[in-house]
């Protein structure tokens, strides 16, 4: 085997032969390893392989797994600590994860699965985890969250959980099912992504807890898988138009919560949806699933339970989807649309006339989660760019749809890649001459390669701060979400002395 | 060392015809394990006398997968044949099926398969549901599937399925199936049946194991027949499969056939109108 290289004194072997560490340390040009490429130039692959829907292997998946998307929605709810019923990496990752994208910890329980509780059944797990968690948490709800594990060998999670209940009642009295709530989400990852996750604890959450009671003048808004940032603007809008709003996992109060010192013990951030607001989306005015998979499930149960109207997408993360989101808030709750809010919208569009001559007929590949990247499609078409390629790593009806209209719309041909991966693509945007890529962190190394610069939209942007206090949606989120592209035109497609005009 | 299997419908007389056929192997001077794989864990009954051991799996649960000794779950029955019961989870929960798989893994892992073995059979319960029953058949570690059936419709339907799953391993894992064992339920023209349906997936009749009380009567006093009554014309006859089983030469790759002629096969021979 090569040795690898490194650019300071020190190789491996070097550091590995050192009877110990000096004092001063080794400090980081000294250890900073170079990366080779592994081969000298860019080598296309076998065509035959390129396409996702000839292979029976996602290759460089844009999607997460969908646990994860039930374990986000968890996290938005106030006192609500998620349970995995399954092995630990289950609950490790998605807690790394969302280290990595908010910078917040997060506590996830897990039924800590080893070899004997896959042939078992995890009953005894589940058991004992929730008693723990009670004893030392004391949490409001436990949000019990199924993986493929406990899936496949076919855990009866009610029966399970009944168990757990009887248990705790007679070990702390019947009271105790008043203190601590319980919601089950079924998510085999086999059978969706993250996207149907966050979808299915939407519909679970306001299956347990929503309660018919005295209508009321509230809306509900179920955002999906947004930013703190983003669910900030939505909250802004409200506001704004005087609208009293019941925001469904709520996670800009959990996942960036101020740093303070901590109120009581055990520590819980102030933030997220309480679960009397879960109780009381049963009567308002309407119900608005910003994001078409990420959330209609519930709006759709709280219609057909509740007599609720849904109204369901699109994201409102350009002018047009913003214009549409605001007009039906002024029509559901009757309330005018504010002169603040009309200033807002003036600004944006101002904003994007100034800039038009940097951004019209550039090209523009999009990938993403399929709101988020239909949503962030049409805003690009306002601005005069064209979409030459979008992905969606999760495959969607809607998103389909909802890219067909724009295309006959706005006139262009974009190529489609609806729950395709990030391989196909690549190789996509490589052969096409693509001026700009918007998309996660996923879409690093691709834009690097194929030196396309990338604006981050979307989730998980994990390697930059910040982007999850920022909005993207409502003309707010436009206007910042349009300097950010049009900078990022000026830094990479004109001459230093071409950007002053 | 031979590895083999034997499946069949689920009642059909794979533990009684496994267990007096190590047992007759075992007074041919063959050295033997014997390990069911059942949840039922009652595979190796009549070799133990009756007595219960416990499963790799109900020790496992007790004293955790770091800690399952080998003497703790493999015992020495009848003629010196080691038995192991893989065991499972109660009626309803948990995965058999994995079950399965985590105890030949670990008897793998704890040295069970020792060079002094001249057979190691594994007594898989009824059909082949999902890949953990699938697991002796897995990575070659049985070579050899012997399928039980009776004359009737049922029987030879699972055997037919169960050469399905085999003719899919033999391609992956190089396992044959060694033949069919006939453990009659007296039904007309029942060896002439079994001889066709043998051929007609690619196989061959090992041995046709006549219907004997002296079965039940052994299995009352929790003994093999072999032990029970070695005398007995039925101790004779499982000795003539014991030995087929060692000249076994014939081992092929099943060749299933479809409901359609398995019906029409049923027709030929009577058993069906």
């Amino acid at each position: 085997m090569e040795r690898i290289k490194l650019n300071g004194r020190l190789t491996v072997e070097d550091i590995n032969s050192l009877p110990e560490i000096p004092v001063e340390g080794i400090n980081y040009e000294q250890i900073y390893i170079e990366k080779e490429p592994l081969c000298p130039e860019y080598v296309p692959p076998d065509e035959t392989i390129i396409s996702s829907a000839k292979r029976s292997v996602v290759i460089d998946p844009c999607r997460l797994c969908m646990p994860f998307g039930a374990l986000w929605a968890s996290v938005g709810v106030h006192k609500c600590i998620p349970f995995v019923q399954g092995a630990q990496g289950c609950a490790t990752y998605p807690r790394y994860t969302f280290c990595r994208v908010f910078r917040e910890p997060v506590s996830i329980a897990t039924a800590s699965f080893h070899e004997d509780t896959a042939v078992f059944g995890g009953q005894k797990n589940l058991v004992e985890g929730i008693r723990n968690l009670i004893c030392r948490y004391q949490p409001d709800i436990i949000s019990i969250v199924t993986v493929c594990s406990s899936e496949i060998i076919g855990d009866d999670m009610q029966g399970c959980l009944d168990e757990a209940k009887r248990q705790l009642e007679e070990e702390f009295g019947p009271e105790i099912l008043d203190r601590v709530k319980f919601v089950i989400t079924n998510t085999p990852s086999f059978a969706g992504s993250h996207v149907e996750g966050y979808n299915r604890a939407a519909k679970s959450f306001l299956q347990a807890f929503a309660r018919q009671r005295s209508p009321s003048d509230k809306v509900n808004i179920i955002p999906g898988m947004i930013t703190p940032g983003d669910i900030r603007e939505v909250k802004h809008i409200l506001r704004l138009m005087g609208i009293e709003g019941i925001i469904l996992f709520d996670i800009s109060g959990t996942l960036d919560c101020p740093l303070r010192l901590p109120q009581s013990m055990p520590y819980y951030p102030k933030g997220g949806t309480k679960l009397a607001e879960i109780a009381d989306m049963a009567n308002s005015l309407a119900t608005f699933a910003l994001s078409p998979d990420e959330g209609s499930a519930g709006a759709t149960y709280l219609e057909k339970r509740f007599k609720i109207p849904a109204i369901i997408g699109p994201l409102p993360l350009d002018v047009h989807n913003t214009d549409r989101l605001v007009r039906k808030l002024a029509e559901v709750t009757g309330k005018p649309i504010p002169e603040e809010l009309k200033d807002e919208r003036g600004i944006l569009l101002d904003a994007m006339a100034d800039t038009f001559h940097y951004t019209m007929m550039r090209r523009v590949a999009v990938c993403g989660d399929p709101d988020i990247v239909a949503a962030a499609t049409r805003f690009v078409c306002e601005l005069g760019m064209e979409p030459v390629a979008i992905l969606s790593g999760t495959q969607s009806k809607v998103f389909e749809q909802e890219l067909k209209e724009m295309a006959e719309e706005y006139n262009f041909k974009p190529t489609i890649f609806n729950g395709g991966d990030m391989f196909e693509w690549e190789d996509f945007i490589k052969r096409e001459k693509i001026d700009l890529i918007l998309g996660n962190s996923k879409a690093v190394n691709i834009s690097k390669e194929a030196g396309i610069p990338l604006v981050r939209i979307g989730f998980p942007i994990y390697d930059r701060v910040g982007y999850q206090r920022r909005a993207n949606i409502g003309y707010r989120g436009g206007e910042y979400l349009l300097d950010l592209i049009v900078n990022t035109i000026l830094d990479s497609k004109f001459p230093d002395d071409r950007v002053h005009q | 060392m031979r590895q083999v299997a034997i499946y069949g419908k689920g009642g059909i007389g794979k533990s009684t015809t496994t267990q007096n056929l190590t047992a007759a192997l075992s007074t041919m001077g063959k050295h033997i394990l014997q390990i069911g794989c059942d949840p039922k864990a009652d595979s190796t009954r009549m070799l133990m006398g009756g007595r219960r051991q416990a499963s790799v799996l109900d020790t496992l649960r007790e004293v955790g997968t770091d800690n399952v000794k080998l003497e703790d779950v493999m015992q020495v029955g009848f003629g010196g044949i080691k038995c192991v019961e893989a065991g499972g989870p109660e009626p309803g929960v948990g995965c058999a099926g994995r079950g399965i798989i985590t105890a030949i893994n670990l008897l793998e892992e704890d040295g069970a398969y020792t060079d002094d073995l001249d057979f190691v059979f594994y007594d898989v319960l009824g059909d082949v549901v999902c890949g953990g029953f699938a697991m002796p058949m897995r990575e070659g570690k049985a070579k050899e599937i012997y399928l039980v059936a009776s004359g009737e419709m049922m029987a030879l339907y699972a055997a037919n399925n169960i050469s399905k799953a085999i003719a899919k391993f033999a391609q992956q894992s190089g396992i044959r199936l060694g033949g069919m064992i006939c453990n009659s339920r007296n039904v007309e023209n029942e060896l002439e049946l079994l001889t066709a349906f043998s051929k007609a997936i690619g196989t061959h009749l090992v041995h046709f194991i006549p219907r004997d009380k002296i079965v039940q009567r052994a299995e009352i006093s929790k003994k093999t027949v072999v032990e029970y009554d070695p005398e007995s014309n039925q101790a004779k006859e499982y000795l003539k499969l014991a030995k087929n089983v060692i000249e076994n030469g014939n081992f092929s790759i099943p060749t299933p056939i479809t409901y359609e002629e398995l019906e029409k096969l049923m027709i030929d021979f009577g058993v069906m109108e």
